[in-house]
């Protein structure tokens, strides 16, 4: 068992090194002096401009170079942004519990209701209520969400005004600490009246777009899951046992059914940050996915191959966990892997 | 021969159950017809492409000829007239114009970042399971570490190197694709190298280019096929979100992403020139992906959803 933790993580070390190299080459093909760029005076002194190099590290040879990035990285040091002058690794951290917030939230949205919409297609399969799940199912999958996102916003936030533009919470009517950086469990703390509500009410439509896609890959999955599961022999004798169907159902087949829904659930989490970089944009959700986009605008590039670096650094960290997780549970994969 | 002719029995006269089982293709046809929602997929795709195929003769105006007189110009239902059928946009482009040409930037990008990763995760797969070792690990690792950065983020790194537009939106949505094929060929191919056929056809001296290409490849395809029609509208909606980031292909090329970016400022005033684009998007998509559910359907039954 700990044997196959070892492995697991020793795997991962090549991944990282080769992942430090590919944003470290990816950074400097850019066009652009990023001297230059955090500069943007004209008429600059050569002797200002050699400074600043010599400041940067970027007048050391190549490797020199990539060797102090990545003992830099080692140590925490993710880069200096060109724009703010801060850290890149405290920015991202500030940054990082409005989108893991938003993240959660979307995939319990995704859960909670894709998991009840597969069983039911599948009990009904072939009827029109599955019919009608499933139609449903391949436009969730389908969906362009950054256009999803600007139909919510134009009908909910502009006609209706039943909900905010964007951002995360009213800062004009609330102000207070935010310890967790997670602004449901801060709006709670803060004993101010109303800000929770004001928070939930920010976080209704990112999350509905963020969780769209997970929600329809979630249906589809249990479905098929659940329609091979209640095929099997045991779900027939216990069937014929009497129980009752929602026993059946809801416990005995649906406690298999879910075993590779829970792996395609893990394994979302990669493209949940893709599309968390969509729906910050639209929703001007002060997320890491939003702070990548404001990298790139501002041709801020360190704070770029920082913020890669680090949300590539937690989707290899959270395969990792849902690997060994899968290996706890399953003695198959421990053994085979 | 005039006798051996004679002699042949028109197929008419023959019982249906004696005929030949139908070909590959008339098995497929009938296997693919049973889905309902993948031959209305497929009608649609169609459609789409023949729009995009004959645009010009198809399209009442140019894409980017801006008519001053009528900028943002509502839509029939919405009081507007026939000359601007869906309306116009913020600077007085023909909406139904532009979304027309637009299927044509759309489908090209989906088509050519398929054949392309197609092609080259066919070689790259063929490559890993024939040499195994070094080979392997080298193309396994390098498709791992794309993996491992989020799709949308690997491809605005890619073309934030490259530079924004049509070609460098197609190689950034490739590289971020080419994994997917990569692996399901290698492991196809691996679990195929192990079966006697290919021992056997080794042992007849079959060389390896031939070996991998005629003998392996084609028992690898039914899942590559269904991989590359899903991989189409994947392209699509990745290109498209490009586009609205204003990475993707360069104004005014008609693209559908891109036309939502430019749309923004007119959510609360002009609804219809940010529901179009967007709308047009999701119908492509919607349809390709009910025509690849529909391929999968017939052609691999162990996958089958329903």
């Amino acid at each position: 068992m700990i044997g196959f933790f070892l492995r697991r993580i020793v795997l991962t070390i090549p991944t990282f090194i080769a992942l430090t190299f590919l944003t470290f080459v990816a950074i400097r093909l850019v066009p652009g002096d990023p001297v230059e760029a955090r500069v943007g005076e004209h008429g600059i002194t050569p002797e200002r401009l050699a400074l600043l190099r010599h400041q940067l590290g970027l007048d050391q040879p190549v490797w020199k170079q990539f060797l102090d990035y990545g003992w830099g990285l080692l140590h925490g040091n993710f880069g200096t942004s060109l724009s703010t002058s801060g850290s890149v690794l405290t920015e991202f951290m500030t940054l990082f519990p409005a989108t893991v917030e938003l993240s959660l939230v979307a995939m319990a949205l995704a859960i909670l209701i894709g998991i009840p919409t597969g069983v039911i297609a599948a009990v009904k399969r072939g009827s029109w209520t599955d019919q009608i799940l499933m139609s449903l199912s391949v436009t969730g999958y389908s969906m362009p969400i950054f256009w999803w996102g600007l139909l919510l916003v134009m009908l909910f936030a502009e006609r209706l005004g039943w909900a905010p533009v964007g951002g995360r919470i009213d800062l004009i009517r609330f102000d207070y600490d935010t310890p967790t950086g997670f602004m449901l469990i801060d709006s709670l703390l803060s004993d101010e009246p109303g800000a929770f509500l004001d928070a939930v009410r920010h976080l209704v439509l990112p999350a509905i777009v963020l969780g769209t896609i997970p929600l329809a890959v979630v249906a589809r999955m249990t479905r098929s899951s659940m329609l091979e599961v209640l095929n099997e022999d045991y779900v027939r004798t216990a069937r014929a046992k009497g129980l009752s169907p929602f026993r059946v159902i809801g416990i005995h087949a649906l406690r298999n059914a879910l075993i590779p829904v829970t792996t395609v659930i893990g394994l979302m989490t990669g493209s949940l940050l893709a599309g968390a970089v969509l729906t910050e944009t639209i929703f001007s959700w002060p997320g890491v996915g939003h702070y990548l986009i404001d990298g790139i605008s501002r041709r801020d590039y360190p704070a770029l191959q920082g913020g890669i670096m680090l949300i590539s650094v937690v989707v290899i960290f959270v395969n990792l966990l849902v690997d060994v997780t899968y290996g706890a549970i399953n003695p198959r994969i421990r053994h085979g892997g | 021969m005039a006798a051996e002719m004679s002699s042949i029995v028109s197929i008419d006269e023959v019982p249906a159950t004696l005929r030949a089982p139908p070909g590959p293709f008339a098995a497929f046809w009938y296997s693919f017809r049973q889905n309902k929602g993948a031959v209305v997929g497929l009608v649609i795709v169609l459609i789409v492409v023949g729009l995009a195929v004959f645009a010009p003769l198809v399209a009442p105006h140019s894409p980017i000829e801006q008519f001053r007189d009528a900028v943002k110009a509502p839509p029939v239902w919405a009081g507007g007239n026939w000359r601007f059928a869906l309306g116009t946009d913020g600077v007085g482009r023909d909406m139904l114009s532009r979304l027309i040409y637009g299927a044509r930037v759309s489908l090209f990008i989906g088509v050519a970042v398929m054949t392309v990763s197609f092609v080259v995760g066919v070689l790259l797969g063929l490559l890993a399971a024939y040499f195994g070792s070094l080979v392997d690990i080298v193309i396994t690792r390098v498709m791992d570490l794309i993996m491992s950065v989020p799709d949308l983020v690997l491809a605005i790194l890619a073309v934030a190197i490259l530079g924004p537009s049509l070609i460098n939106t197609i190689v950034a949505v490739t590289i971020v694709y080419l994994p997917r094929y990569v692996r399901l060929v290698r492991a196809s191919a691996a679990s195929e190298m192990q079966k006697d056929y290919v021992v056997a056809a080794k042992v007849a001296g079959v060389g390896p280019i031939r070996l991998m290409l005629s003998s392996v490849l084609p028992n690898c395809l039914a899942p590559l096929v269904i991989q590359a029609a899903l991989g189409v509208s994947d392209a699509i909606l990745e290109a498209a979100a490009l586009g609205f980031l204003g990475l993707g292909a360069q104004p005014p090329t008609p693209e559908w992403g891109s036309m939502l970016a430019d749309s923004r400022e007119f959510i609360r005033s002009d609804p219809w020139i940010v529901t179009l684009p967007g709308l047009a998007i999701l119908i492509t998509v919607v349809a390709i992906n009910l025509m690849g559910d529909g391929l999968r359907d017939a052609l691999d039954p162990k996958m089958r959803t329903s």
